[in-house]
Formats: C-alpha cells, structure tokens, sequence
C-alpha cells in the first residue's frame, strides 16, 4: 500500500490560503493543502480543529472568505453542492446523504436521476442497476431488495449504500466526516474494506476520523490540523501512531490564538 | 431525523429475513420474498406504502355499503341523492389537498390555501362579471393570482428562513383581509357562463365533471409523485434537506415548485367551487386549509415531510366526507362530527408515526 503514495504526480485539488471565519471563530486560518489522485488521506485532529469546515469548503457547503482552490491546475469556485457534485467531489457525512424514506434504488439515483424526455423516470432501470450496484460494488450482507426504504437499513449499511452510490458515479473524490463513528465494530471493519475498493479504483478519499488506528490501518498519508491551521503532515512511511497521538493531543505548543 | 444509531453486535442485520451468510444464494432468496410480500403495496402506490389508508377506506367503505344494502331506508348510503352529494363534495377538498399534500411532502405546510382559494377565485369572478372578460382570462388570472400567492409564502418562508407554518398564518389573515379590500363582505355572482359551467360543474353521464377533474389531478400527482424526477426530489427534500443539499439538488427550488402547485391547486379548487355553486362568499374558503392538511394526515402524509402518497391524500379526502355523511345518515347530531373527525385526525397521526418508526429501525 506505501508505494501507491505518489508525491510527484500532479495535484487533483489544492488549497492555498484557504481562510474561514464564523463571526469572530477563525475557523480555518490560512491552509494550504494539496491532494493527488487514488490517494487515502486521513484528516485528523481535535474537535474544533476545523477538519468539519475544511470539509465544508471541499464539498461546497461554505464558501471560504479568502484563498484559492485549484482543480486539476485550474482556479475554481467551489460555491454550492452541485458545483463541487459537478467536478466529482461527494461528500459522505455520518448518515451518508440519504433520505430515510426513499427506497434504496431512490437513494442511490437521488439528484442524478434516469428520465425520458418528458422528465419520467426511468424505474426499471434504477432498480436493476441498484441491484447490481449492490450486489458488486460493495459486498454488503443482509440489505436484499433495493426497494427497501433506507431507515430500515442499520448505519452501516447505509454507508455501504452511499458508497456503492459514489463509486458508480465514478466520483473523482470522496470527503468521509467521521464515517465510523456511529457503526459497530463490524460494520466498521466492511467500511474500511470499502474504502480501499475506492482506492484500488483510483478515488481520492479524505477521511476524517478521531480513530487514530483505523486511519493508520487505512491511509497514505495524515494530515493533522489544530485550531484551523494544518500543524503536521506525513506521510505513511514516515511517521507512527505515536508520533500522530502526540500531534493531535496538542503536545506540539506554540500556535497561540 | 437524527441518526442516533445503536451500535449494538446485531448492528449489521436489520432484517430478519436475511441470513448473516455471504452466499449468494440466501442473499437472492430473501430478495425475492421481500419482493413478493411487497409488490401489491407497491402496484397500489408506486413504490410508498399506502397500505393503511387503502385498508381503512376499503373497510369503510364495504361497511357503509353492506349497511346500505341490509337497511335501504334507514341507511341511504347508495341512494342516488346520498352519491351525488359525495360526488360533488369530494372534489373540492381533494384537489386542495392534493396540492397542500405536495407540500407537505416536501416539508413545508402552506395555512393560506383556504384564503388563497377564496382570494382567487374573487379576483377571477371580478374579472368575469365588471370587467366582461373572456372566461379563459378570468380563469388564467385566478390561477396565476393562487400561484403567486403561494410563491410569495415559499419565497418569504425560504429567503428569512422562518416555518412556513408562521409565515402562512399570517398570509391567511393577510389574504382573509384582502378579500374584503378588494369585493367587500357581499358574494359575487357569476352569471350563466356557458364555456365555464359546462367546463367546471357539468356532468359526463351520471359522473360530476368535479369529479372527473379530481380524478385527473390526482393522476398527474400520482405520476408526479411517484414517477416523475421533481416527486423523486421533493421526497428527498421533504424526507431530508441537508442529504438532498448534499447531493446537489436545490431544496429552494423544489420547495417553491411545491409551494406553487399548492397555490395553483387552491385557486383552481376555488374557480372550481365557484363555478358550481354561481357565487362566491368572502368568507367560504376559510377552515378549508385545515381540513385540506386533515385529509393529507388521514391520508398518511407525514406532518415533517418526505412520506405521503397521491392515492393516500385523495382517499383520506374522500374519508373525511365519507365519515361525515355516514354519521349525518345516521342522524347523529351535528357536534358529532367535528369531535369523530377530530379523533380520526390524531388517530391517523399516531398510525403514521408507528408506521414511519417501524420503517426506521435502525433510527430509534
């Protein structure tokens, strides 16, 4: 897994001095970040380190107040979901973007729907390529019919359909907000599984974990922030749980507000 | 919609039916049952469950049947007068609450369809008698009028991020008032126009044209709803709008789509309305808003949005009236049937919640 973590390939998106304030929280404070393609990227830190609006900035929720993202070597604006959907950036949040209500079939063609021209949809279709999302994409246990509404699936196997979503669409990257941290151990371990499916299909992912394990287990490389400025990043050759514990435990002083 | 999710060692399998095993085998065998057990409330509903509200009418309905064949002079259920009347009264709710359903699907409740519905159809009966315009302009400005009413609500709702359910309150009263501004408390008259009452209250055989309108809007909204792209976001929207913002779609655009079917359902009940009776009261239209978000609840549309279906929101419609003319034919006194309407209201509230947490397991 260390040698798929190429630093010479041309960035897919990099941040300069991207800035974020809430009032007078500075949120995020000058980052400068870059993320190359099929790369596993962990996203650490302590609550309030500013990882969740980092990622909010990524995936077009907010837009920062100064800075620059580069796409692909061409400055782009990230202001809404839909632009950042249109370049392939998704975001995974906790209850993987799903409506509870819709049937998994629904779900997985929510907002990039099959139709004909007078905007019907394409029924058939979407239940038998869910299906087969389901059953090849990601191996998950116990899910059956995709016209099944998700709030009957378990929290993982709701990932494991946002997922299977996201490597159908061919999404160029993947933002996880703390994907783990409502499965059970079990389920854990079939995300982490997923996740490297994503990877062996050249999908740039950042995960943002409080699971220093999980993510050492998992990813390339670390990024380590702390009151919104990234304060350490490594590679995975390169450093050790320790050394990463100590980074997020704030022993690294010096960052006065 | 929290996601609290218990994180207990049987996590993994939310379905009984499905074994823990990894084989294919199972893993099919249980697809298919699931799918047979399903597929008729499927076929029913195009894909959301109505099962409850399809049972419930059935069984009334055979009940108030049975009753009307056992005891033909008591029970006039099946007298032609008795089913002209519902046929006729049916349309005017249903058709707002297929629009107020829209709505609420998508997570929003709109309180002014009762003054919009008045409001309406006054401005298009004004144009008709002082103004002597054609009846298709008459009734292109009365729609045009409910449809900007109601996206004013959306937009005000949406733009200052306050519950709609405050927001259109006040557009009730507003539009309550603005009625009189603009006719004064006296009805207006519509003469005898022949384009319009032949359109809106003539009969095609035994069968109301009211009706038949009904039917045809509850058609589209079924295919809307069930088999269209924009029924697909507004479940999405109604059922969660932080995932569907997520994903890309624009909640502010699917709800001021469903704020102007709304608005646009409540002025064409109301030119309906008018058209039947030949007039049009100031103060008609008021109560209908609540009795319309009744119907939807009876229904099985969910009061946070995201579950409903176009066969529930007319059937509880027809419940409503179905109820009332069953105690009505049994000479129960009037008071009787605000207090049974009002059980059946919290009744059908409580059975949808039961019904919503069994379908989320894995939220409680």
């Amino acid at each position: 897994m260390t040698d798929s973590f190429i630093a010479d390939r041309a960035p897919l998106l990099e941040l300069r001095g991207i800035s974020k304030s809430y009032g007078k929280v500075h949120a995020l404070r000058g980052v400068d970040l870059s993320f190359v393609e099929g790369e596993l990227v962990a996203l650490l830190g302590d609550n309030g380190a500013g990882k969740s609006t980092l990622i909010k900035v990524l995936s077009g929720l907010e837009r920062p107040d100064e800075g620059q993202m580069i796409w692909r070597g061409q400055a782009v604006d990230l202001n809404s979901p839909r632009q950042a959907g249109r370049l392939g950036i998704e975001t995974i949040f906790q209850d993987g973007a799903l409506v509870d209500g819709m049937s998994i079939a629904r779900n997985i063609f929510m907002g990039r729907e099959p139709t004909n021209r007078l905007g019907l949809l394409a029924l058939k279709r979407m239940r038998e390529t869910a299906q087969r999302v389901l059953s090849e994409l990601v191996h998950i246990d116990g899910i059956g019919s995709c016209d099944r509404t998700v709030g009957e699936l378990s929290g993982g196997q709701k990932q494991a359909v946002a997922i299977a979503r996201a490597i159908h669409f061919q999404r160029t990257m993947l933002l996880l907000d703390e994907p783990t941290s409502a499965l059970a151990v079990k389920a854990t371990q079939a995300l982490l599984d997923h996740l490297r499916v994503l990877k062996r299909r050249g999908i740039t992912s950042v995960l943002i974990t409080h699971n220093l394990y999980h993510a050492f287990e998992l990813c390339d490389r670390f990024l380590v922030m702390n009151r919104g400025r990234v304060v350490f990043e490594a590679a995975k050759a390169d450093t050790s749980i320790e050394e990463l514990t100590g980074h997020v435990t704030g022993v690294p002083a010096g960052h006065s507000s | 919609m929290t996601s609290m999710l218990d994180a207990g060692p049987n996590n993994d399998s939310g379905d009984p039916s499905a074994t823990d095993s990894a084989h294919r085998e199972p893993h099919i065998a249980a697809t298919r049952r699931v799918r047979r057990t399903r597929g008729w409330r499927r076929a029913l509903s195009g894909g959301e469950a109505s099962a409850e509200i399809i049972l419930l009418f059935v069984v009334v309905q055979a009940g108030a049947i049975v009753a009307g064949l056992l005891f033909k002079d008591d029970f006039a259920y099946l007298s032609r007068a008795n089913v002209s009347i519902m046929l006729k009264s049916v349309p005017v709710l249903g058709l707002l609450a297929l629009g107020v359903g829209v709505l609420m699907i998508a997570g929003e409740f709109d309180l002014s369809v009762g003054a919009n519905y008045t409001f309406s159809a006054v401005v298009a009966a004004k144009l008709l008698t002082e103004h002597n315009l054609m009846p298709v302009v008459a009734v292109s400005a009365g729609l045009g009028v409910g449809i900007s009413i109601a996206l004013l609500n959306g937009f005000v709702t949406i733009w200052f991020k306050i519950p709609s359910f405050i927001a259109t309150l006040g557009a009730m009263l507003f539009w309550q008032g603005a009625v009189l501004l603009v006719h004064g408390a006296t009805a207006i008259r519509i003469s005898d126009e022949q384009g319009l009452r032949s359109l809106f209250a003539g009969s095609v055989g035994p069968i109301e044209s009211a009706f038949l309108w009904m039917l045809g809007f509850a058609a589209m909204a079924y295919v809307l709803l069930h088999r269209h792209v924009l029924g697909n976001r507004l479940y999405a929207v109604g059922g969660n709008a932080a995932s569907a913002r997520a994903i890309g779609i624009s909640p502010t655009s699917v709800k001021l789509i469903a704020f102007g079917i709304a608005g646009g359902m409540a002025a064409f009940a109301g030119l309906l309305a008018t058209t039947r009776v030949g007039s049009i009261q100031p103060g008609q239209g008021s109560g209908l808003e609540l009795q319309a978000i009744a119907a939807c609840v009876i229904g099985g549309v969910a009061l946070r949005g995201g579950r409903g279906t176009a066969i529930g929101i007319v059937l509880g419609a027809a419940l409503m009236f179905i109820i009332q003319d069953i105690l009505l034919l049994l000479r129960a006194p009037g008071y009787y049937l605000n207090m049974f309407v009002g059980a059946l209201i919290v009744f059908a509230a409580i059975v949808n919640q039961v019904t919503a947490r069994r379908a989320s397991q894995a939220d409680d």
